[in-house]
């Protein structure tokens, strides 16, 4: 299980980077990259996951003595959720980006940004 | 102390209150972003003080008061004190400077500007590897927000670029993070350095992806196209944040990370670092546009500054101050610069001309490009000095050789642009710009200034070096930076009293040798001096380069170790570069001068290095106990260093252009004065190392050769030239010939021949400068040929030019003479029998051109547009008649300068010394009364004139045109007086001889760079995708390198 959900994101990272890489349009290229984020995700979670435990949350199920031994680890969680905002801030901000973009040339094609060079 | 946390709480705090505020009431919101940063800088500046003068231990923050692994931690040392200091002060003075840009944006614009400098100072504070993930991410987000401050279009295209990188970047970074975490069992990067990351299962691939991640961000070669095009159409104030602020955060990130992965990773960063430094400086030679030209340097000092942190292991406890030498450097001079371009309208180099209506402004500028260039008084100059000594003490020679090649083409493009600022056209307008924009400039060179003083500071007490900022012959020059507002003359007497009493206070402290040098670097320079007063209005400029190189001469000779040496070496080439570039047409010329001395004195630096074998502190003296192996090269990379100055053949091609081009009593300094700084440096590796071999070559006998070729060619160069002060220039060229070849013989009479070159050379050379360069002024012209009769008109520059021309030629009775006879004896107690013939040859040779300067120009028919010239000015013939009388003073009695130098000389070969009797002076071949011989000379000669005037007396006086000949009347004073090629014939017959193969040479290497530099960064092609295309390129060479196959 943790091996499927471990290949399922590395998956998703190469695919996200063949995307990036292969579409010129650049909201193609932000949609590819929030697949790559997702496939970092799952595979922090997969990571964290320990087989047969149980959520991290401390509640009359699980009281605090017992909890290091009955609940995965909640590092890599919370850092997916930090992951989570994130990405979605910088994603938010690619899209504002493309927007001026096309706003100022008329086109989504990145090959014609190329006024900076050598 | 301020908890260090407030760096961050502040910055928040303010940028929510910004929130709050009512959009329109822009003065406040502004108002509280400087105040925000302000106290930022306080508190860092706080820190540093804690750290580095009450020596306070670094202490650790823990958030959610729990210590790691539990909680993240941050840490306050002196150098994370420093660098929040060097990120928060940038961004205070860049929001100076972005006022009216934040103003337009408003307060969001303010809140963005606080959360990259949170966010930059958060990286530097932060222990902890998810931290630091986050600290990036914000940087990223804030820096793709403050783009958009840039009034250029094309920014947001760049914007985009950088997002796509940081994407694929954050990607390695949170798998590198979770895995390192999964190895290690904490996210705390001490605590992962302590579990040894690499040695677990898979905790090498993990630390290669948190690298990748870190690393990429300083922008290595080839993944850093992205960089380029965030620097070059950035606003400029956020371009300096993103250089120095930016830059010096993922430096420290780096250095942070290097302690996980441990000794295995330091290789790999060197190789990568070195290989940006030397392809960025490289790629920017072709530059034109400023901001990518700042934006390639930028990247080549980063570049540096990694390669340096990857050479950790050997520089030790140095790392920082090596390091941070660098970085602050770069970092003060680059946000300077960035700062300085948004002054300007245009984006060309040649645009940056307008500087010249602001004296401050130019100052500004060559600080930040000798902060850049690691020059001295400024931290980079310290830094290279340890770095260096300590690559060369553990045998790191390619490393060494490396810096010192990107280094030099670093420095060729920034004082190529220093030449533009000078000379190129400029355009009427002024340059516009307020209060906020000047004083964020003023403040980076006060900062420039000051760090000098610290790390000379530094360097003193760790390394034992001399704090130059406090040698009083350069606080001398650098007081007339203070003083260049007075009138010219005023500066003048006291440049001239200064150097006096320079030199009666310290006169009896130079052995004899040294003494000669010191009266001609100080008394002589004050000779020459009296031609300036001829200069009206203040001369904005002239007063602190020539006295800096006068500063740097004086040090050299009271330099008693290789860094006071190397420092005076390279403050007396800054200065003199200053004032060769101050002539006409001298831009180009000027460049290959401070292009050929900066290569020599990187090779004298590789020298002294070598010879120290990792000791920071090394004796002049102490040369003399080197041993084979290292002797010899360490000979050769000295030897070839001091040639550079001296201008051997083949390393000559920038004298003729910079001491020709110069003002008229530039000229003298540059040639009479600074070429004896080279010779004096060939003397004390002489005199210490003596004679060496390499590969069974004797080392002088190679010195032997270039100095016969020398004065050969020199001469032979000389006399096809049209151009007086050309002449005198390549005549220059084949004396340092004669005086190295003198040197080289390693024997007595050889050593005090070349002393008497020195004396000589001087006086000449200078006085036939000082005449040539009169003439010139007064007929608008340096070519001979356009020139003719003057001596009726110029009687007084005729007197010191046939002086000066006797003299040189070695004849009875002058001086010249006196250095002849030495020499002759000289040869004869020697066995090289071939450059003795060619050097025999070059005597006559030097005739042919000396007697040019007469018949040319005072001699055969004056010209229409001359005949109403005038005497040269004063203040140039007074020099000239003190020469006159000095010469005809070491006539006839040589033994003043000379028989205290003879009894020094008697220690290093004792054998074959003059005695001196009376007036006369014996060698073994034979004897020479000087005073006797003139008494001869002048008897002969006034009988003969005499007996010319008594038979003349009653000769009719003939009219200019009263003549015929070839059957015709001429009627133009050009077809009387035949002087154009004179020399045809013998071009015809030698001209094989001075073919420029020298000029070719060196012209074919710069072409060959220029030619790949620029095929090289069409790779930048500017599409996004393929900048990512190179990033992944650089992972792949990265992993194939360090983790293999």
């Amino acid at each position: 299980m943790i091996y499927m959900a471990m290949a399922t994101g590395f998956l998703l990272i190469l695919i996200g980077f063949y995307g990036a890489l292969t579409n010129r349009n650049l909201l193609r290229m932000i949609v590819a990259f929030t697949l790559a984020n997702t496939g970092v995700n799952i595979v922090i979670v997969a990571i964290g996951y320990m087989h047969g435990r149980t959520a991290p949350i401390l509640d009359a199920a699980v009281t605090a003595s017992a909890a290091a031994a009955r609940i995965i680890d909640p590092v890599p969680q919370a850092l997916v959720l930090t992951a989570i905002v994130i990405g979605l801030g910088v994603t938010a901000l690619m899209l504002a980006y493309a927007y001026k973009l096309y706003e100022r040339k008329g086109t989504l094609d990145i090959a014609q940004y190329t006024d900076l060079k050598w | 102390m301020v908890n260090a946390l407030y760096l961050i709480v502040a910055a928040l705090t303010a940028a929510f209150l910004l929130g709050f505020l009512n959009p329109a009431r822009r003065s406040a919101a502004y108002t509280i972003t400087l105040l925000a940063l302000t106290f930022m800088s306080c508190v860092s500046a706080s820190w540093v003080w804690e750290f580095a003068v009450n020596n306070a231990a670094p202490v650790d923050i823990f958030t959610a008061g729990t210590e790691p692994p539990f909680a993240i931690n941050l840490r306050m040392g002196l150098h994370e004190a420093a660098l929040t200091l060097l990120v928060n002060l940038t961004g205070l003075l860049s929001a100076l400077y972005l006022k009216d840009a934040l103003f337009a944006l408003g307060r969001r614009g303010m809140a963005v500007l606080l959360v990259a400098v949170m966010a930059l100072c958060g990286i530097i504070l932060t222990r902890d590897i998810f931290n630091l993930f986050v600290f990036f991410e914000l940087a990223v987000i804030s820096t793709a927000g403050l783009m958009l401050f840039s009034d250029d279009s094309r920014a947001l295209a760049a914007g985009f670029k950088y997002l796509i990188v940081s994407q694929v970047l954050s990607v390695f970074f949170l798998i590198g993070i979770i895995f390192a975490y999964h190895a290690t069992g904490t996210l705390n990067i001490d605590g992962m350095a302590e579990a040894s990351l690499g040695m677990k299962t898979g905790g090498s691939i993990a630390f290669f992806m948190l690298f990748i991640a870190v690393v990429a961000e300083l922008k290595p070669f080839p993944a850093n196209g992205w960089a380029l095009d965030i620097y070059e159409s950035a606003h400029p104030a956020f371009a300096a944040i993103f250089s120095a602020a930016t830059g010096a955060a993922a430096i420290y990130a780096t250095d942070k990370l290097l302690l996980i992965g441990g000794a295995e990773w330091l290789p790999i960063s060197t190789g990568i670092g070195i290989v940006t430094f030397l392809a960025a400086n490289l790629l920017a030679l072709p530059q034109t546009n400023d901001r990518r030209l700042l934006a390639y340097s930028s990247i080549a000092q980063t570049g540096l500054i990694l390669a340096v942190l990857g050479q950790r292991d050997i520089l030790g406890d140095s790392a920082p101050f090596i390091a941070g030498g660098l970085l602050f450097s770069h970092a003060i001079a680059k946000a300077g610069l960035y700062w300085l371009s948004g002054l300007i309208a245009g984006r060309e180099l040649a645009d940056w001309a307008i500087l010249r209506s602001r004296p401050l402004l130019i100052f500004a500028f060559v600080t930040f490009i000798a902060m850049l260039s690691g020059l001295p008084p400024f931290p980079g100059f310290y830094a290279k000095w340890e770095l260096v000594h300590m690559l060369a003490g553990e045998g790191r020679l390619a490393l060494l050789a490396f810096i010192l090649i990107g280094a030099l083409i670093e420095a060729a493009y920034l004082f190529r642009w220093f030449g533009y600022i000078i000379k190129r056209e400029q355009t009427d307008q002024t340059i516009a710009c307020t209060p906020f924009q000047i004083t964020p400039i003023l403040a980076a060179v006060v900062g420039g200034w000051a760090l000098g003083l610290v790390w000379g500071d530094l360097s003193a007490s760790h390394f034992g070096q001399s704090n130059l900022l406090l040698a009083l012959p350069l606080l001398f020059a650098l007081s007339f930076l203070l003083l260049d507002w007075l009138p010219a003359w005023v500066k003048n007497t006291l440049a001239i009293a200064g150097m006096v009493a320079f030199f009666t206070l310290t006169y009896a402290e130079y052995d004899p040798l040294r003494l000669i040098f010191a009266i001609i670097f100080l008394i002589g320079g004050a000779i020459i001096f009296l031609a300036s007063y001829d200069a009206h209005g203040r001369r904005i400029g002239f007063y602190p380069a020539a006295m800096l190189m006068y500063a740097g001469l004086t040090m050299l000779i009271r330099a008693t170790d290789t860094f006071g040496f190397f420092a005076a070496w390279e403050l007396l080439t800054l200065g003199s570069y200053f004032l060769i570039l101050r002539g006409k047409r001298s831009e180009p010329h000027a460049l290959s001068y401070v292009i050929f001395s900066l290569g020599g004195a990187f090779l004298i630096l590789a020298g002294f290095a070598l010879a120290a074998q990792g000791a920071p502190q090394f004796d002049l003296t102490s040369l003399s106990q080197l041993t084979q192996p290292l002797a010899p090269w360490v000979f050769l990379l000295l030897a070839i260093g001091f040639m550079t100055k001296t201008a051997a053949i083949g390393l000559h091609i920038w004298l003729p252009g910079a001491h020709s081009e110069a003002e008229t009593d530039v000229s003298p300094m540059v040639s009479g004065i600074l070429l004896k700084a080279g010779l004096f440096g060939l003397m004390v590796l002489l005199m210490s190392m003596g004679k060496q071999q390499l590969y069974g070559v004797e080392l002088t006998h190679v010195l032997l050769w270039i100095g016969a070729l020398s004065a050969l060619l020199g001469n032979l160069m000389a006399i096809f030239e049209e151009d007086a002060k050309r002449l005198l220039a390549y005549s220059s060229i084949g004396q340092m010939g004669y005086a190295l070849f003198g040197l080289a013989l390693m024997n007595h009479l050889g050593w005090l021949m070349a002393l008497m070159f020195v004396i000589n050379h001087y006086i000449y050379k200078s006085m036939l400068f000082l005449s040539a360069g009169g003439v010139a002024k007064r007929t608008g012209t340096r070519d001979m040929y356009k020139m003719g009769g003057l001596i009726t008109l110029m009687p007084l520059s005729f007197i010191a030019t046939l002086i000066g021309i006797i003299a040189v030629s070695g004849v009875p009775p002058l001086s010249g003479f006196g250095g002849r006879w030495i020499f002759y004896n000289a040869i004869l107690t020697t066995d090289y029998r071939l450059p003795m013939i060619i050097i025999f040859f070059a005597g006559p040779i030097a005739f042919l051109y000396l007697f040019r300067l007469i018949h040319t120009i005072f001699l055969g028919q004056l010209k229409d547009e001359h005949r109403k010239l005038k005497e040269a000015p004063f203040w140039i013939i007074l020099p000239q008649m003190i020469f006159v009388a000095l010469l005809m003073i070491f006539a006839m009695f040589p033994g003043l300068a000379l028989r205290r130098v003879d009894t020094y000389l008697n220690q290093f070969f004792p054998e074959g010394g003059l005695s001196w009797a009376g007036n006369t002076i014996t060698s073994s071949y034979g004897y020479w009364n000087p005073i006797a011989i003139m008494i001869i000379v002048c008897v002969i000669f006034g009988t003969l004139f005499a007996w010319l005037l008594f038979v003349n007396r009653r000769a009719q006086k003939v009219k200019q045109f009263n003549i015929v000949f070839s059957a015709e009347r001429p009627f133009r004073p050009e077809t009387t007086h035949y002087a154009w090629n004179f020399f045809a014939p013998y071009r015809k017959a030698l001209g094989f001889l001075v073919q420029p193969f020298a000029t070719r040479f060196w012209g074919t290497l710069t072409d060959l760079l220029h030619t790949t530099a620029d095929l090289t960064r069409r790779l930048y092609d500017g599409n996004g995708q393929s900048y990512v295309f190179h990033l992944f390129a650089f992972i792949v060479v990265v992993y194939l390198m360090r983790i293999g196959v």
